[in-house]
């Protein structure tokens, strides 16, 4: 039987539930700590394993299994592909439109998703970009310490 | 129960790894997925490449906190562009693991499983107790706010005037577990303590006390599971997985006779009748019953039909199931004193077994000659059964 037939909500009798794990604590792993106290001193890294790939950011463990070992990642960066943003999670529309891509150091395998500062008019795929940090009184040991990428 | 069976290949353990169960591990559960299941591929001697298919088997995800876990588990537990399935039955998804690998290579499917299971219960804040709230009916029992301990604690209550034991024998259980986990450098509440100390602890729910529960752990274990031809190639002591069984039993537990465990008896005669094991309170040498809880154990080991029902207290009183008894349980320390990472929980369990098996436990190893071995895991609400049987 449908609820939408029998009548307004308030009509039938429901049972209410509420949320009840307050919030989550994730921790950042063993290469993760270390990545976090690079992003308040303002350097990216990196973890380079055995066959000398080199992944971006570190997850401690590499694809075969090994172990990496940590590498900073110096650029230059390059977007990789990217999309230009409308609307916020909401569907409301954004006053500006932001772009975010993939950006990828030209020594390593893969690239980070961020979002790139640059009119969604002149952004084109290869184009080289740099990081800017927030202030350093403002970083926090995420990635979000990372303002965003911008034309180098 | 009638099984109709069509096994291709016969299928073994031939490595086992876990990480140390701790309370709060900086790593992420993808790290710790990792550290056991290059542990477990490190004893096979055997690299990624050789594994053919994943099976990963994980609780809920609200304890991680990362939704569809055994996706974000993925490449921590090798995964990466192989099959890869992630089994869930609750607590009892530690033994539904290598239940799940077995019939991945026994059907000739695979050869070679990694079989991974991990479990972070800290990201949850305040306690990953509030987690289980959602495993209830939310029309006839949510409303009355239930916490899981009460209704283990009338289990508990019902299998002690059922079968006339009292908190002090059941405290036992907890003693012993925890005394046989100070050999396990993987254990987080490993303790020397006095049946004293359990019935002192705080008590939480009556007739369970703080001491008679298992810890809030995070941890990961991981098998290494393949077919006769390869297990032979790789190790000359592999450990046989003779029977395995599964069985659900109805949500509505107030519906059953708490005092022994259904769901686990079927599943225990499953993976009996395959091993050909008729008379298991003779032919098992050493056994992992779960034990989350103390008097769990002992349901359990009746269950297993190790003991008749409702005397396995009276024979750990004689001292029958310590490690150098006549059929010792859990030599790990079981979850009483390794931990409880939900699913990496049960899959030690099985791991403990094929160490066991191997005389490879070191100061843990049982007392008596071992050549049959049993474990099990238990989930939701005294609901899911599941059980190994393996033989060297």
């Amino acid at each position: 039987m449908s609820w939408d037939k029998h009548g307004r909500i308030h009509d039938l009798i429901f049972w209410p539930e509420r949320e009840e794990v307050d919030k989550y604590v994730y921790t950042p792993g063993l290469h993760g700590l270390e990545l976090a106290k690079a992003l308040v001193e303002g350097r990216i890294l990196g973890m380079k394993c055995s066959d000398g790939s080199v992944y971006v950011p570190p997850k401690t463990f590499c694809p075969d299994f090994g172990e990496g070992s940590l590498v900073e990642i110096k650029g230059p960066w390059r977007l990789q592909y990217y999309t230009v943003v409308y609307e916020d999670l909401y569907g409301n529309r954004l006053e500006k439109p932001i772009v975010v891509g993939v950006i990828k150091p030209d020594d390593a395998v893969n690239g980070m998703v961020h979002i790139v500062n640059v009119d969604p008019g002149k952004v084109y795929v290869g184009m080289e970009l740099k990081p800017v940090f927030k202030p350093k009184d403002q970083r926090k040991g995420t990635i979000a310490d990372i303002q965003y990428f911008e034309p180098a | 129960m009638v099984s109709n069976l069509f096994v291709k290949d016969r299928v073994a353990i031939v490595g086992a790894g876990i990480t140390t169960f701790m309370r709060r591990a900086l790593e992420t559960p993808r790290e710790l997925a990792w550290e056991a299941a290059r542990q477990a591929l490190d004893q096979a001697g055997l690299t990624l490449r050789d594994i053919d298919c994943v099976v990963i088997g994980s609780a809920p995800d609200t304890f991680d906190g990362v939704h569809m876990k055994g996706e974000y588990l993925a490449d921590g537990s090798g995964a990466l562009n192989k099959p890869m399935t992630r089994v869930y039955v609750g607590g009892g998804t530690g033994v539904f693991v290598p239940v799940s690998a077995w019939w991945h290579a026994a059907s000739g499917l695979c050869r070679t499983v990694l079989a991974v299971a991990e479990e972070k219960m800290s990201p949850a804040h305040p306690h990953p107790q509030y987690v289980f709230r959602y495993i209830w009916d939310p029309i006839i029992h949510r409303p009355l706010e239930p916490n899981l301990i009460w209704i283990f604690a009338m289990e508990m209550r019902r299998y002690m005037a059922k079968c006339g034991a009292k908190k002090e024998d059941i405290a036992l259980v907890s003693v012993k577990n925890k005394r046989n986990a100070l050999d396990n450098p993987a254990a987080q509440v490993a303790a020397n303590i006095t049946v004293d100390d359990v019935l002192k602890s705080e008590l939480l729910v009556w007739p369970v006390n703080e001491l008679d529960i298992s810890p809030v752990t995070d941890g990961a274990a991981a098998l290494v599971i393949t077919n006769e031809n390869t297990a032979r190639q790789v190790t000359d002591s592999p450990v046989w997985i003779d029977g395995i069984g599964f069985t659900l039993d109805n949500q509505h537990w107030e519906n059953r006779e708490l005092a022994f465990p259904r769901y686990l008896n079927y599943a225990a005669r499953m993976a009996y009748r395959m091993a050909g094991i008729e008379r298991p309170w003779k032919e098992i040498d050493v056994a992992e019953p779960y034990d989350p809880f103390d008097y769990k154990e002992l349901h359990h080991i009746e269950g297993l039909m190790l003991a008749r029902p409702c005397e396995a207290w009276k024979l750990l009183k004689e001292g029958y199931f310590e490690r150098d008894g006549e059929l010792p349980t859990s030599p790990s320390g079981g979850l009483l004193g390794v931990g409880n990472p939900i699913a990496a929980a049960g899959l030690m369990k099985v791991a403990e077994l094929f160490w066991q098996l191997r005389y490879e436990a070191g100061k843990r190893q049982v007392k008596k000659p071992v050549h049959k071995a049993v474990a099990n895991a238990w989930g939701d609400l005294m609901q899911a059964g599941t059980v190994i049987v393996l033989s060297n």
